[in-house]
């Protein structure tokens, strides 16, 4: 954690952690996923001047929630679009894309103000806002941003708040 | 990460630094993200300027996909969940989805049914039985 020398003082462990917070909550990293919060300070180390511009360096160890989906998890998401190749729905932070290859072939697209994709006996309809349950099957991990392909064809998955399904 | 080709959530393959980490449910996540959000609210007028889009996202989802709302049936789930030497993982999982039967938890957490490990159906079964006795009384 890098630190201008204008934050030195008294309050010198509060400013690490304040600017700790606004420099790390939100970001995302491949191997960690996003980084939610920040629960917990560990331990705040001696800090070591940068040559030449008076910068501060301070080694932190922190707690924090992280939010990181694997491949293989089941997890529940929100759909919040359906076009004819698929659709994409968020779990938090993150994007996850259910091409209509992995949608079952028992649902057909259906196109109009609010595109949807039905069983043929109308009992099951993915649109906007559905929740749905479905499995991850890749990952992909931008520098600030995890995007994900999910499948909803397999036992046990697909529309959860549907009452006709519940 | 080298690791990567190999991770499979369904065979417990999530890297060395995500088995030993504490695993989260949603509802624990929701209250730990209130709390701090409540907080958030203390110090200024506008909290929403404060947090990050992240943050505002993660909340809004834990809240909407939180099987427990209370504190304390939230407490009980872990309790109970972590009598039948789970992983940190698989406990999440279930504790998340809320499997009704012993094939769906299954079919939601596979690993709990591989290489000898003590998880007969029965067992499995009485497992489900206290997670909804649990959402039933709060």
């Amino acid at each position: 954690m890098q630190l201008h020398p204008r934050f030195f003082g008294r309050n010198l462990r509060e400013n690490i952690v304040s600017k700790l917070m606004k420099d790390v909550e939100g970001t995302c990293s491949g191997r960690h996923g996003f980084v939610v919060a920040i629960t917990g300070i560990e331990n705040i180390g001696k800090g070591l001047i940068r040559d030449g511009t008076g910068f501060v360096t301070f080694p932190v160890k922190y707690q924090c929630v992280v939010f990181r989906p694997f491949k293989g998890e089941i997890l529940e998401a929100v759909v919040t679009m359906v076009n004819k190749m698929g659709f994409f729905a968020e779990a938090g932070p993150v994007q996850i894309f259910v091409s209509n290859h992995l949608i079952p072939d028992d649902m057909e697209f259906q196109s109009g103000d609010m595109p949807n994709y039905t069983t043929s006996d109308g009992s099951v309809k993915i649109q906007k806002d559905s929740e749905v349950r479905l499995k991850i099957i890749g990952t992909r991990v931008d520098a600030t941003e995890i995007f994900c392909i999910g499948t909803i064809k397999d036992d046990f998955l697909g529309v959860i708040n549907d009452p006709a399904n519940a | 990460m080298s690791g990567e080709e190999e991770e499979n959530a369904a065979e417990l393959k999530i890297g060395d630094e995500f088995l030993k980490a504490k695993c989260l449910m949603n509802c624990e996540v929701a209250l730990i993200l209130e709390h701090k959000y409540e907080q958030l609210q203390q110090m200024s007028d506008d909290p929403m300027n404060q947090v990050s889009q992240v943050f505002e996202k993660s909340l809004q989802y834990v809240k909407r996909f939180s099987r427990y709302k209370n504190p304390d049936a939230v407490r009980q789930v872990r309790e109970i969940l972590s009598r039948y030497q789970l992983a940190e993982f698989e406990l999440c999982v279930l504790g998340n989805l809320c499997p009704e039967t012993v094939e769906e938890a299954i079919a939601m957490v596979p690993s709990i049914k591989t290489k000898g490990r003590a998880h007969d159906d029965e067992a499995i079964d009485k497992m489900l039985n206290d997670l909804s006795l649990i959402k039933k009384f709060e």
